[in-house]
């Protein structure tokens, strides 16, 4: 698909969080996340860490120097949950 | 790539072994890389587009056929003005309990729309593009729906595409 995409002319870049399928369909930019699938830009109203994960997937499709290359994020999941139930926690104690 | 698959950094490490033990020549495998596209202009005047395989849909469309054993292959246009309240999900192979709360975590449109209108993006096309990831037939779904979609993002305008393979 993303290959089929970038055959037109049209740069991509994908998000994923499944690196060994990634490496073995090569699509031309992809950034990593080590979520959970269903989960590509994060937690429920984390919008910080939502609009970061798609900053350096855009910032990636800038930069990237090489087809099939993979940016790597410095997020963990066990961080972006424990970040969104304290979103969540929040947002309960102010309603 | 700038790395081999580190099975420390995944949650799911084996995921394509797994897959293709259990429904072989269903993934797709490639041994060369395509040609990379340059970019034609800078991204605060670029359009954008954002395919997804989340199954995500406007409500009252024709619902994803999620029980057909070998995938559905058809895509569906999501408004990019839409709010996430005219959409709902047609999918059953992730899950989906994060975006049932808050569908930016698999579709995040909202933030697509910020950042059109914060002018980090050009803009976005008139249509986001969907489907189901759950399709047996590689070879089917780079022959018809991979090019489909490819041809729907091109009549829309795109300068620019990201993905997100659910």
């Amino acid at each position: 698909m993303q290959r089929a995409i970038e055959h037109r002319g049209i740069p991509t870049v994908s998000v994923t969080v499944a690196l060994d399928i990634t490496e073995h369909s090569k699509p031309p930019r992809a950034v990593f996340v080590p979520f959970m699938m269903g989960h590509h830009f994060g937690v429920p109203y984390h919008r910080e860490l939502q609009r970061q994960i798609i900053l350096e997937a855009l910032d990636h499709l800038v930069k990237a120097e090489w087809s099939g290359e993979v940016r790597f994020l410095p997020i963990t999941w066990a961080q972006a949950r424990r970040e969104g139930k304290a979103i969540e926690e929040a947002a309960g104690r102010m309603t | 790539m700038t790395a081999h698959s580190d099975e420390t950094k995944q949650l799911r490490p084996g995921l394509w072994e797994t897959v293709n033990e259990r429904y072989p020549g269903s993934m797709i495998t490639k041994d060369d890389f395509v040609p990379l596209a340059p970019l034609r202009k800078p991204l605060s005047e670029s359009r954008l587009t954002f395919v997804s395989s989340a199954g995500v849909q406007p409500k009252g469309t024709m619902p994803f056929d999620v029980g057909h054993p070998v995938g559905d292959y058809s895509f569906r246009r999501v408004p990019s003005t839409s709010n996430p309240s005219d959409l709902e999900i047609h999918q059953i192979k992730y899950p989906t309990h994060g975006a049932v709360n808050d569908l930016n975590v698999i579709f995040p449109i909202e933030r697509w729309q910020e950042l059109a209108a914060e002018s980090v993006i050009g803009g976005l096309t008139p249509n986001f593009f969907s489907f189901i990831g759950y399709n047996m037939d590689s070879e089917r779904l780079e022959r018809t729906l991979a090019e489909d979609i490819a041809e729907a993002v091109v009549a829309d305008g795109a300068d620019v595409a990201l993905l997100a393979p659910a």
